[in-house]
């Protein structure tokens, strides 16, 4: 017998979905969805349960995961309740439930908040980065206001804190999805046959691909590469290779000053292909082209507008260390560049970043059950 | 009965009615054969028979050739029968020796794909409207003294809203008011849908000018002890304490409204725990409930719930219909809470959702207000129990995969809809108005004729007949009080006179036309010290059911006598000679006589190939260029009937070779 809690959906609200009580449970929703199947139903059940408080059903479902929030549900919405927009105020609120230190709930909810710990966080970074450089002008300057000592531990405290929300928030999560559900069919597929289809979706988005197919859709003329899927894959695998020759880079201990280093060409593509998806992605929200870019909030600019500087910034040093300048405006790109890639990487477990661990986790949960071929 | 004198001089008018009937029915050859019946002087074709020079065709002939009655020969009668009446009257013959015969929609547009066959069925069937007129005779409409009067029975909303237009149009009113209030049930109502009025108010307003027309006298406490009369000329008895006032009316118009339907005890908890209340209730509720906070009981409501179609909707029980006005209330009831105290949280527990037309958007909004809306199907009610002081509601909601979910609650208001009053068997018996299966009063037709009953005079107006919101009450109610007016405006009704007439003479009283006839339009009379049955004209509506059970064959029905109805018979059977001319020989030919029964024109086609050699259906099809489907279906047909039968297969075995049959 399971109790409605009618508190939960005013809390849910906090997270985004300002109007997804309109619903009528027509289902047009989950009927125009691509990605659903015979036993893989979303969103509408979603917002049933989110009516009725149903908070366990919602945090234990993979299917929540699946949504690549393209927005077609919430173009077919008669009654313009924004189901699109609530599946994703639904993963917020699984993400800000899956870290144990509550940080995410208040970034979420409260904008002031965000920006509060954002610009704290930048200001720690900046003293830690200094804490690395002691003998730099500045640096000596400051550690007469604060001990070098405390500004160094409090960074790498900052640092593991992360380290261990993720993890711990991955722990969280398996555990909640393992939990039988409406997509087991009874015979789990292979660990391994699992992970390959993990991979494929990285690798190509095909599922992403059926989405917005309509015939009155917006991207029906246009072509692949300005497509949402292509953005995102651009986004994703931008930072993924910029990652690798990051982590080659600091492996090797060899910052290479030449462009056509391996580590080096990577990058450079890579950060290539991140300024185009972010550009992109950026520009559609701004112009709200299609219903899926019409609601942003603060979380989903400081993502976007932090990678995009991260790469704008990469590149101006690249160009600047291939032509050997040292002026002192590289050095505070330098500053901007690091302190902003720390961020990200910082705010990694309490964000929309998290997403990048959690969907494909899900996913991997999803393929091991469901007899889907992709 | 005496030998009545016959017309002799007919005039036949055949319509080609510009191709709907010529285009199949050879309209030249029936002029040309009726010519020779019987009575007829005048047999001719016309192009349209309704157009103007065509009627004055008609008029000129009726004039000219001394005619005594006209056949037309066209469309439905239900098209132009008063358009001919009016033309036989203008001619100087009387209206009801004009007889229509339909030979469009019953003839030409149905047998389109056989013309031949067509036109001799246009042939019988002008036949038997010919004997039919001859046996005719010259009829009166009845007229009926009209009273400038109206009982209308209710001050509710449609009754009152009904009578001052009646007033207004001239009519004396009288409404006979039950209670010691006029009001109905509105009077007792707050804040209704859309416009927020209350119901008090518009009572207010509504009596206010009821009073000021000098035409409406209002009684009230007055009870209907007896009606008797019919159209034009109604007495209604009334009393009042102890008097009785009798009231003379042109006709009574029915607006005595609803009951709201009362749960039974320990129905969802009603009358067993306190917190469970109807929806009436609840509406006095709000509208007595101080500013606060809403209150039951001196006890704080936080939380509500609705449980809709109680009562209503049971396909096993006794109230099948749905009460329409409902849903819409209780949504926006709870609409109204959400403005006044938003913090309440709310639940509908409901079957569907039917705030149909404009309060669609009320449903909008009190989803957007985040009311919580759980569905139910009749097989699994929702159970409200008592735990220690609060009410817990479980209910299998179907929206979400009919998992069992429970809450707490309140206060529970069970969403009831309209019944039919308990007295509404006490009218109907006084008034002879029937009841429908829902036991509110019947109209003659739903979509046609929805504010009228078969007793002629006597009409609905508002929630007697059923379900329906203020709007729609207002609307009947003002609907009837037009087609009433159009009936007491005239000093005199005229009415039909296709009603049953009564041979005195034959007449022995036996009693069984008058326990047969549905409107009571038959009584006994003392007649030259003789007891014979005596039709009511006014109330009798000619359908028939007395004339076949007398067993002194003393009554019949104007219009359908045995002589007009026998001389019908006649006509139609009769067998036609048609002449054919064949397309390539020169001389004619002569076919088989054709009677009424005879063989369609495939089956002659089929016989005559089978005539030259045994066939099989495909070989039949290619021959006579048909649809094989087509061949088979006549063929079998034939072959039940024993004019062709099967001789055997053919080389491939796939098909039977079929012959004539030896007679």
């Amino acid at each position: 017998m399971a109790r409605i809690d009618p508190e939960f959906k005013s809390e849910i609200k906090k997270y985004g979905a300002k109007d997804f009580t309109a619903c009528f449970n027509c289902g047009n929703c989950t009927a125009i969805c691509s990605l659903t199947e015979k036993q893989v139903n979303f969103p509408r059940i979603f917002i049933r349960q989110g009516i009725l408080g149903q908070k366990e059903e919602i945090l234990k479902s993979k299917e929540l995961w699946l949504c690549y929030a393209c927005g077609d549900c919430s173009e077919t919405c008669p009654r313009q309740a924004g189901p699109g927009d609530y599946m994703a105020a639904l993963r917020r609120y699984a993400i800000a439930g899956y870290e144990p230190t509550g940080i995410t709930k208040l970034i979420f909810k409260s904008n002031p908040v965000f920006i509060v710990v954002t610009t704290l966080l930048s200001i720690i970074l900046g003293l830690f980065l200094f804490t690395l450089k002691t003998d730099h002008v500045v640096s000596r300057w400051l550690f007469d206001l604060f001990p070098y000592a405390v500004i160094h531990a409090m960074g790498l405290v900052i640092f593991s804190l992360t380290g261990v929300s993720i993890v711990w928030g991955v722990g969280k999560m398996s555990i909640r999805l393992s939990k039988k559900s409406t997509v087991a069919t009874g015979k789990k597929n292979g660990i391994w046959n699992a992970i390959q289809k993990v991979i494929l979706e990285f690798s190509t988005m095909n599922r992403y691909k059926t989405c917005e197919k309509e015939d009155d859709s917006y991207w029906k003329e246009k072509s692949a590469a300005v497509q949402p899927w292509f953005i995102h894959w651009s986004i994703m695998w931008g930072f993924l290779g910029l990652l690798l020759a990051t982590v080659l880079d600091f492996m090797l201990k060899d910052p290479s000053t030449s462009i056509w280093w391996p580590a080096r060409v990577l990058g450079t593509i890579s950060g290539l292909f991140l300024i185009y998806g972010t550009s992109f992605a950026i520009r559609y929200r701004m112009n709200k082209v299609t219903m899926a870019y019409a609601e942003t909030r603060l979380a989903d600019w400081v993502f976007l507008w932090f990678l995009w500087i991260a790469g704008i910034t990469g590149f101006w040093l690249e160009v600047s260390v291939a032509f050997g300048a040292n002026y002192l405006i590289n050095h505070v790109i330098f500053l901007v560049h690091t302190i902003i890639s720390m961020e990200l990487v910082l705010l990694f477990s309490f964000s929309k970043f998290a997403h990048a661990v959690y969907r494909p986790l899900a996913l991997f949960f999803y393929f091991r059950e469901s007899q889907a071929k992709n | 009965m005496e030998e009545k004198q016959k017309k002799q001089r007919i005039g036949v008018y055949i319509c080609h009615c510009g191709g709907n009937i010529s285009d199949y029915v050879d309209v030249a050859k029936v002029k040309d054969l009726v010519k020779s019946e019987d009575g007829v002087i005048v047999s001719k074709n016309v192009m349209f028979a309704c157009a103007d020079s065509n009627q004055k065709e008609m008029i000129r002939d009726i004039q000219d050739e001394n005619l005594d009655a006209i056949v037309v020969a066209s469309c439905s009668p239900k098209l132009h029968l008063h358009t001919f009446r009016n033309v036989a009257m203008r001619g100087g013959i009387n209206a009801y020796n004009y007889t229509q015969v339909n030979i469009r929609e019953q003839c030409s547009w149905a047998h389109s794909d056989t013309p031949t066959e067509a036109t001799l069925k246009a042939i019988g069937l002008i036949r038997a409207g010919i004997t039919r007129v001859a046996n005719s005779e010259a009829l009166e409409t009845i007229d009926v003294s009209s009273t400038r009067a109206v009982v209308v029975i209710g001050a509710g909303v449609s009754g009152m809203r009904a009578a001052i237009d009646l007033a207004k149009m001239g009519n004396q009113v009288y409404i006979v008011e039950k209670e010691n209030q006029a009001g109905g049930n509105i009077s007792q109502w707050g804040e209704l849908f859309v416009s927020g009025q209350k119901g008090k108010d518009i009572v207010e307003e509504l009596l206010r000018r009821v009073k000021a027309h000098t035409g409406i006298t209002l009684f009230t406490n007055a009870l209907i002890e007896k009606v008797s009369g019919s159209l034009g000329n109604f007495n209604t008895e009334v009393r009042i304490g102890d008097e009785i006032l009798n009231l003379k009316s042109g006709a009574i118009l029915v607006a005595t409204g609803f009951d709201p339907y009362q749960p039974a005890d320990g129905m969802f908890g009603y009358k067993q725990y306190p917190a469970v209340i109807t929806l009436p209730e609840f509406k006095s509720m709000i509208d007595q409930n101080p500013e606060e906070c809403l209150m039951i009981r001196n006890r704080r409501v936080t939380s509500i719930t609705y449980i809709y179609c109680v009562g209503m909707r049971e396909t096993k029980g006794d109230n099948k219909y749905c009460s329409r006005v409902c849903c819409t209330s209780a949504i926006h009831n709870s609409i109204r809470v959400h403005e006044k105290f938003s913090s309440i949280n709310v639940y509908h527990v409901y079957r569907d959702m039917r705030t149909y037309g404009k309060q669609e958007i009320l449903y909008e909004q009190a989803s957007k207000n985040g009311d919580i809306f759980l569905r139910y199907d009749e097989k699994m009610p929702p159970v409200v129990e008592q735990i220690g002081g609060k009410l817990i509601v479980k209910v299998n909601d179907e929206l979400t995969r009919k998992q069992e979910f429970e809450f707490e609650t309140d206060l529970v208001v069970l969403v009831t809809g309209m019944v039919p009053r308990k007295d509404s068997p006490y009218l109907a018996g006084k008034l002879k108005i029937p009841v429908g299966n829902d036991k509110f009063y019947n109209e003659i037709h739903p979509k046609l004729r929805p504010v009228e009953t078969v007793i002629n005079g006597v009409f609905l107006g508002g929630a007697c007949q059923g379900p329906k919101n203020i709007s729609e009450s207002v609307q009947s109610s003002l609907s009837a009080a037009v087609k009433i007016n159009a009936l007491t405006k005239n000093p005199k009704i005229q009415l039909e006179p296709i009603i049953a007439r009564i041979n005195f003479e034959a007449c022995i009283w036996c009693g069984k036309c008058a326990e047969v006839c549905e409107y009571d339009a038959i009584h006994p009379l003392e007649m030259h010290g003789k007891t014979v049955a005596s039709v009511n004209e006014a109330t009798c509506k000619g359908c028939g059911i007395c004339a076949p059970v007398c067993p002194a064959d003393a009554i019949d029905i104007a219009q359908y006598t045995n002589a007009e109805i026998e001389g019908m018979i006649d006509g139609f059977v009769q067998i036609v000679e048609l002449k054919k001319e064949g397309e390539r020989a020169a001389s004619e030919e002569v076919t088989a006589v054709a009677g009424m029964k005879d063989m369609p024109q495939i089956w002659r086609r089929i016989s005559a190939s089978l005539d030259n050699g045994t066939k099989t259906i495909p070989a039949l099809a290619r021959e006579l260029e048909l649809n094989p489907q087509l061949v088979t279906y006549h063929l079998m047909t034939m072959n039940k009937y024993s004019i062709v039968e099967a001789d055997g297969l053919d080389d491939k075995d796939e098909y039977y070779f079929y012959k004539l049959k030896k007679q």
